[in-house]
């Protein structure tokens, strides 16, 4: 668009100076037209001028004649009649050379037609006067008409002369006022073509300034986003090429210079110069994904590592795609990131991975260690006693056997805690299979387990149908188990313990729970039993490993139910809360992401 | 190998377990002869000597020095002169992994040693008076582990 809009500006600015040539052109047209006008004025005005003077001369060469002739009629001098002849060829000489100055004037060539004769008159007459004069016939009366002729003729030829002189000027005249309306007028049209000349440079100029000042306004936004561009490689760790395949010419920015470890312009941006720095493992990789790049016209991201003067070692990331100029030069723009700390994190991350690997690799050997040597001494212990008790109970006094039955319990418990903590361990491990699984299916499958128990505290179970999800499978059976098992155990003395598992889809929007939750769709399972409850300020409490509300005497629990109850849900991404009243019972509310 | 009695052998590297395994038999009064072995390289040596004789159940327990329980399941197992021995895995811990393992490598019957000895008596009894025949024809993985 504004790049248009300059194209326009030079097409009008191009309009401008074609304009003002024509009118230079025109300007000089018109001067030279008016002054070849001038100088024609001139030549007329000379003309008749020239004119005048001639037939000015004719008259006085003729009064010369004529007085010349008088003087000899009067002295019969021969030297008089020489003068008169010397008046005659001047008067032929003027003659000629008026004749030549009227060519062109018809009218004229008449009149002087006319005026020749005249003259060949006169001086027939003069001939012939002279004639009687040599005969002495001076008072004849032929001499006296001839004299009376003579001075009629002459007469007629100043009349006539008279008449050339006044048509010559009465042209002249014409022709001066012809002239002088032309020249009038040039003045007012070169001043009026000058003005709009004027004008037009004027815009011209005016144009030229706007669009200089917009130029100005750009080359500062250009001078800002280069310097913005500057910036942002040198924070964002990267530089950006161009290279001129016709050519072969590159253009480096200052940022890919210290990407390399050198100062910007440190040395020519060319090829074999970049290649100096890449690393020796990489430069056939490096070499055959450039020509890759010529012929495909883009580069997919290629890395490589580069080695500075300094003999850092960093990694690059290079990406450069094909553009053609206006004039059809092909040419590959790159850009090239620093990705050394991402690498660098990224090996840390894998360190970090290989030792949590080495950690849970320790943990399942201390869940092996758990599970089998610690299980085996407690197995013999209560074997060996209860080979006691069967074979020596008989010899063993009343305190004996209560002590014998103290171990036992000891041992029982202790029995109880490590399979426990192993249960809560196989929660943590990594290796978690997720499963399509018909919750309905491993909730019976959790009330098989407390078969017993429920059949002994004569409990009553009801539950809602549940769906199909996407678990662990073994983990939600074991949820079930320790929610069914927890009510179970602190049911209330005396009463039949009832419990509650209730089912429903939730919104996230809709539950006050869930108000932090990542996904929008929830199941929703309550467990509510009418057992001893606890006190709601505890209600985060329960869900720490080994935390105990109870004594151990009156409830057997280890304290690490719950948390394997948490422990499961989180694996799941979600979330289990607690309710409870003393001896009013408690609720316990898992929710498990839709899938 | 038709013998009047049942012949049976344990592999196990713990004393207490193989005077509690020998103790039982013994109060079973089942017509029984029981042959015990310190780990799984003597049980092997035995089994590979010419006058061995073939137990008509051998018990494997599976945590034992120099040769494991499952190196010499595999090694019955894989071997056509002794694969058709009923080997029931005896161990103290009776983790998925195990228990998957030894299945798929073809013991008959998995046994987590009980805390008790009158539960032992009662589980010993009921492991040698099993008709393997049937019981290996419907084998799968829930009644590979016995339950008491």
């Amino acid at each position: 668009m504004k790049i248009k809009k300059l194209f326009k500006s030079s097409l009008f600015l191009r309009i401008i100076l074609l304009t003002s040539l024509f009118i230079i052109l025109l300007i000089g047209g018109f001067t030279y037209k008016h002054i070849s006008n001038l100088t024609n004025s001139t030549k007329i005005v000379i003309y008749t001028y020239e004119v005048n003077v001639e037939l000015e001369n004719i008259n006085s060469y003729l009064n010369e004649a004529e007085s010349v002739h008088r003087k000899y009629m009067l002295t019969k001098d021969s030297l008089y009649l020489e003068n008169y002849l010397i008046a005659r060829e001047k008067i032929n000489t003027s003659f000629v050379q008026l004749k030549q100055l009227t060519i062109e004037n018809v009218k004229q060539q008449e009149n002087l037609a006319i005026l020749k004769i005249l003259i060949d008159n006169l001086f027939i007459n003069f001939a012939k006067t002279d004639a009687l004069i040599k005969n002495d016939e001076m008072s004849t009366e032929t001499f006296k008409t001839l004299l009376f002729e003579e001075k009629v003729v002459l007469d007629t030829i100043r009349r006539q002369i008279d008449e050339i002189i006044n048509l010559e000027n009465k042209l002249l005249n014409e022709r001066q006022k012809e002239y002088r309306s032309d020249l009038r007028f040039t003045p007012l049209i070169f001043y009026f073509i000058l003005l709009l000349t004027l004008v037009i440079i004027v815009i011209a100029l005016n144009k030229i300034n706007v669009d200089l000042i917009k130029i100005k306004a750009k080359n500062d936004q250009l001078l800002i986003f280069k310097e913005s561009t500057n910036q942002a490689e040198i924070i964002g760790k990267h530089g950006n090429w161009v290279w001129h395949i016709d050519s072969n010419i590159f253009t480096y920015s200052d940022n890919l210079y210290r990407l390399l470890g050198e100062e910007p312009e440190s040395f020519e941006a060319n090829f074999d110069n970049f290649l100096k720095f890449v690393h020796p493992e990489d430069v056939d990789r490096l070499t055959i994904d450039l020509d890759k790049m010529i012929v495909n016209e883009e580069l997919p991201f290629v890395s490589y590592r580069i080695v500075q003067k300094n003999g850092v070692i960093k990694y690059l990331k290079a990406y450069a795609k094909a553009f053609y100029s206006l004039d059809g030069q092909k040419r590959l723009l790159g850009i090239t990131s620093d990705i050394t700390d991402e690498i660098e994190n990224f090996l840390v991350l894998e360190e970090r991975n290989l030792e949590l690997e080495r950690n849970n690799k320790e943990l399942s050997a201390f869940n092996y260690v758990a599970s089998h040597d610690l299980q085996e001494p407690l197995r013999k212990i209560q074997t060996f006693i209860s080979r006691l008790e069967e074979k020596e109970s008989d010899k063993f006094s009343e305190p004996g056997r209560q002590y014998l039955e103290r171990i036992n319990s000891a041992i029982e418990r202790m029995r109880l805690l490590i399979d426990d903590l192993l249960q809560f361990s196989r929660t943590t491990k990594p290796d978690k299979v997720f499963v399509r699984a018909d919750l309905n299916e491993l909730f019976e499958n959790a009330k098989q387990d407390v078969a017993v128990a429920i059949f002994e505290k004569k409990a009553q179970i009801t539950s809602d149908l549940l769906p199909e999800v996407t678990v662990i499978a073994f983990q939600i059976q074991q949820l079930f188990l320790n929610l069914l098992s927890n009510s179970l155990k602190y049911s209330q003395k005396g009463m039949n313990p009832i419990i509650e598992m209730k089912y429903s889809a939730v919104k996230a929007k809709d539950d006050s729970n869930l108000i932090n939750a990542p996904k929008n769709n929830y199941h929703k399972i309550t467990f509510t039993d009418n057992g001893i409850g606890f006190e709601q300020k505890y209600a985060n409490k329960i869900f720490d490993l080994f935390n105990r509300l109870h004594n151990k005497k009156d409830y057997s629990g280890t304290g690490i139910g719950l948390s394997i109850c948490k422990k499961i849900v989180e694996n799941h991404h979600g979330f289990i809360f607690a309710k409870g009243e003393i001896n009013m019972g408690s609720v316990f509310t898992v929710y498990l992401p839709f899938s | 190998m038709q013998n009047d009695y049942i012949y049976i052998i344990l592999a196990d590297d713990d004393e207490d377990d193989r005077l509690f395994f020998t103790d039982a038999f013994g109060e079973l009064g089942m017509n029984t002869k029981v042959n015990t072995f310190n780990d799984g390289v003597e049980l092997m040596d035995y089994l590979n000597s010419k006058e061995a004789i073939l137990p008509n159940v051998l018990f494997l327990d599976l945590n034992m020095p120099k040769k494991s329980g499952i190196e010499c399941l595999n090694e019955i197992k894989t071997n056509t002169k002794m694969s058709e021995i009923a080997i029931a895995i005896y161990s103290t811990s009776a983790s998925e992994e195990d228990i998957e393992e030894t299945f798929v490598l073809g013991a008959n019957i998995y046994i987590k040693k009980p805390s008790d000895f009158k539960a032992l008596k009662k589980m010993l009894s009921e492991v040698v008076s099993i008709n393997w025949q049937y019981h290996t024809n419907g084998l799968n993985k829930d009644n590979f582990l016995l339950r008491m």
